[in-house]
């Protein structure tokens, strides 16, 4: 018997934007209360269980995507400050946010 | 020499995909371009229609009502023109029209994105009267 849970890898693209980075993951079907985001490190995990259910009652007549359990580690880029990080879950789509350091930003010198 | 069973192979595959075949026989998804996935649930009385949006809202998506079929599609962003008017809307980036078993009652369907998810439930519509016609002659 396997009572192991399946996880799927979900579509995440991540953004290097001049101050810092931006990660936008795909779960759709995961509201709030079924992610969980842990950060170790420089390494964010990301585990969801997904509340997504089939109509009761009905028989399903076609089926291209089912109840998905998205699970996903990755590494923040060197320069970033994890203790920036900041998520936000909103229309099946997880997006995480977070700065580089300070010490390793562009700065601009003013030639005198 | 005889043939031993005969026999439709359509009528196998039919049963073997669990399709009600009776029902849905008619029904067929029609796409262009690249669609997102789509789930089809069918009972006595409605259809419901969940398809995956991740990161759409409701003024991302048309939603179009036929007697007995549903047009879901991508409702491309206004551009603005150079006058600063906007400009005409570009063709959407995929559309599904689903053909349904029945007739619906568009006055009850309803639609709601959940996390992504966009849940179109379409009830049956309200048998017509059936009128019998006498033949003349």
């Amino acid at each position: 018997m396997n009572n192991e849970e399946k996880f799927t890898v979900p579509t995440a693209t991540l953004t290097e934007k001049p101050d810092g980075y931006e990660l936008r993951i795909l779960v759709p079907g995961i509201g709030k209360k079924d992610a969980e985001l842990h950060m170790d490190g420089k390494t964010l995990a990301l585990k969801t269980h997904a509340s997504y259910q089939n109509p009761a009652g009905f028989k399903q007549v076609n089926a291209e995507f089912e109840r998905t359990n998205y699970a996903l580690n990755a590494e923040l880029p060197e320069m970033a400050d994890p203790a920036s990080l900041e998520a936000k879950l909103a229309n099946g789509v997880l997006t995480v946010t977070v700065r580089k350091r300070a010490e390793t930003q562009a700065k601009k010198i003013e030639i005198g | 020499m005889n043939t031993l069973i005969n026999m439709d192979p359509w009528s196998i595959l039919d049963t073997m995909l669990d399709v009600d075949s009776r029902i849905f026989r008619n029904m067929r998804a029609h796409a262009a371009g690249r669609f997102p996935p789509v789930n089809v649930f069918l009972d006595d009385d409605a259809v419901i229609i969940d398809m995956e949006l991740p990161g759409k809202t409701a003024k991302d998506v048309n939603l179009t009502l036929e007697p007995q079929a549903v047009l879901i599609a991508d409702s491309p962003a206004e551009t603005v023109g150079e006058d600063g008017k906007p400009a005409a809307k570009g063709a959407p980036a995929w559309s599904r029209r689903i053909e349904l078993p029945f007739r619906i009652n568009a006055e009850k369907a309803n639609a709601k994105f959940t996390d992504g998810i966009l849940r179109v439930e379409l009830p049956k519509a309200e048998a017509a009267g059936v009128r019998h016609i006498k033949i003349e002659g």
